[in-house]
């Protein structure tokens, strides 16, 4: 299943955010008389390049995720240049946390995030409707309790 | 134990450590000392380095400072460490589980679900040693925070607690005693100390150190004695390595494996069985004529926060040194009915020379019904086990140089420690058809699995 295009919305926001620093650095070097124009120019421009090629990523690294609850894992795929796709079987959960920033809430988004007994496992789910989220979580908990397995 | 007992789990049947009215237990009154005396050597180094640094007269003056600096800072020590040792009392509850209640001005009760114990040790530190204690530390399954260390008993009581927690553990009497257990392989010290020396960063760290200490004294002349000092420390940690995996001995017994190990710190430790989740097997390049192995294992709750550099290491290890076919005898030992010769290997495709040119034709993957099975490396060459019972989660992961060749890497995660079960470069399509197979396996081999109170018969 693909996760909320809300997410997309809500990581161009914080890059806009994050721009709202560079846009500063970028105005003090044009008004520091000291620095050579020309320097301040290619700032400009680089920035305003690694900008448009981030707001075109955020798109299509938001579609690259997905998930699937089968009948006894969990897979939870992602990436575009690193790709990755985990594997978590319901009986190794250890447990299941909903997480939202500030930026995500605003959006109306939430990340669900896995946790196994190996620190490696790394399986998160950004991008769910809170509702969905919170859907999500009680599922994998009960799957989590019905398979439930020793270490 | 004496006579017919009713209860046959009632906590009166045995008692190590000191115990009060109430039941509960505590540690030997000598603890607050054997922690102050633990700075004396700190403070005297100092003092002999400030000492010869000054080398001003009335050297006679500056020693006896010294030592009445050490003394108070002892007793100041052993004083706060008072305080800790009365607050701190453990017992066993009604439903068998350890507890621990410590803490001056943060109180704590933990409490240890002996369901889910990982591993049992009973540790002697040098300085403790010498007065006959030594400390219990109990591993069960979870954070960081589920585990204990009881410092400290007499040695007899720390290996009664042992006993009592391991059959507790195993769901039998309390008072069961020792399991007799059967020898597997004592490391001799030869081999020990060859194969230290026989590593890279051992022959680095000499070569530092003699780069060092030269020097040093050519320059500065014997004043620099600090900086010699300093220049010891290399040297100092394969020592150390050396005095904690002395006379390594591992055993065999119903209530695990048993490992034994040190010089002048011992430890003795014990791993129920199935608690290993991975075995690993390194074979530096120097090692490689000889046919030796290091043998390391994850084994979940073996946390490496709060320890010493020294344990972090010991704690993972298996076998310091060991031929092949000795190692292969101990984890026939530790997965029963597992033959890893038998095991067919799957080599990553010709094209993986692409992403990794070295060690490409030593990279491989495989597996029976019972383990998989992955090998790397090519100067230094690891190889790692893991029962498909102990599969926490799989990942496939394929960066761009990988995609552009038609490559993945398949990840098999286990519990943190030091052995990683990788399969490197496959061919993508493959790859993920190995994730998917695994993820079967797995769960497949979960539904037969059987590890808490392992000496109860099946409910």
């Amino acid at each position: 299943m693909p996760v909320s295009a809300a997410l997309g919305r809500s990581r161009r926001i914080s890059l806009l955010l994050a721009y709202v620093l560079v846009l500063a650095v970028v105005v003090v070097l044009f008004l520091v008389p000291d620095v050579p124009r020309v320097l301040a120019i290619v700032v400009a421009v680089v920035a305003g390049v690694v900008f448009v090629w981030a707001w075109w990523l955020i798109g299509r690294r938001v579609r690259a995720w997905g998930y699937e609850l089968r009948p006894d894992d969990l897979l939870v795929a992602r990436g575009i240049m690193f790709r990755r796709l985990v594997i978590v079987p319901y009986g190794r959960m250890q447990l299941v946390d909903v997480v939202a920033g500030p930026v995500e809430r605003w959006c109306g988004v939430a990340t669900v995030q896995l946790h196994t007994a190996a620190a490696t496992t790394d399986a998160a789910i950004p991008g769910l409707v809170p509702a969905v989220a919170a859907e999500l979580r009680d599922t994998l908990a009960r799957l989590g309790e019905q398979r439930a397995a020793g270490l | 134990m004496s006579g017919a007992a009713p209860d046959p789990f009632a906590t009166a049947l045995i008692r190590p450590g000191r115990s009060r009215p109430d039941g509960r237990r505590k540690v030997h009154p000598l603890t607050p000392f054997v922690h102050g005396l633990r700075v004396v050597p700190v403070v005297v180094v100092i003092g002999i380095s400030l000492v010869t640094q000054g080398r001003h007269e009335g050297d006679g003056a500056a020693v006896l400072i010294t030592l009445a600096v050490a003394l108070a800072s002892a007793l100041v020590l052993s004083g706060f460490h008072y305080l800790a040792w009365r607050r701190l009392t453990f017992w066993f509850d009604a439903d068998g589980d350890l507890r621990v209640d410590s803490g001056v001005l943060t109180r704590q009760e933990r409490r240890l679900q002996l369901s889910r114990l990982q591993s049992v040790e009973v540790v002697a530190p040098l300085l403790a040693r010498l007065v006959g204690l030594a400390e219990v530390r109990v591993e069960t399954a979870g954070s960081a925070h589920s585990k204990a260390v009881l410092q400290f008993l007499t040695t007899a009581e720390a290996q009664d607690l042992r006993n009592e927690i391991v059959a507790r553990a195993a769901g039998v009497r309390p008072d069961a005693g020792e399991a007799p257990e059967q020898v597997l392989v004592t490391v001799p010290p030869g081999d020990l100390v060859a194969s230290l020396l026989m590593r890279g960063t051992t022959v680095l760290l000499l070569l530092l150190t003699v780069g060092v200490i030269i020097p040093t004294v050519i320059a500065a002349g014997p004043a620099a004695l600090g900086l010699v000092v300093l220049g010891g420390v290399p040297i100092f940690t394969v020592f150390s390595e050396f005095s904690s995996y002395f006379g390594f001995t591992i055993a065999r017994s119903d209530d695990g494996l048993r490992l034994r190990h040190g010089l002048l710190r011992t430890a003795h430790q014990t791993v129920p069985p199935g608690r290993v989740q991975a075995i690993g097997f390194v074979q530096p390049l120097l090692w490689r004529r000889r046919d030796w192995v290091r043998v390391r294992i994850n084994v979940a709750g073996m946390s490496r926060d709060g320890g010493s550099g020294e344990k972090a290491y010991t704690e993972h290890t298996l076998l310091p040194v060991a031929p092949w076919p000795v190692a292969r005898a101990v984890v026939a030992h530790v997965l029963p009915g597992v033959d890893l010769e038998s095991i067919r290997w799957e080599s990553a495709p010709t094209r993986s020379r692409w992403r990794a040119p070295i060690q490409w034709h030593r990279l491989g993957v495989g597996w029976d019904d019972k383990v998989l099975v992955t090998r790397r490396g090519r100067v230094t060459r690891h190889w790692a086990v893991m029962p498909h019972a102990r599969t926490q989660s799989v990942r496939v992961t394929q960066g761009p140089w990988q995609r552009a060749v038609g490559l993945a890497s398949v990840w098999f995660d286990s519990t943190p420690g030091p052995v990683k079960v990788v399969a490197l470069h496959r061919d993508a399509a493959q790859a993920h058809e190995l994730a998917l197979a695994q993820a079967r396996r797995a769960s497949t081999a979960r539904a037969g699995d059987r590890i808490t109170r392992w000496a109860q018969p099946p409910a």
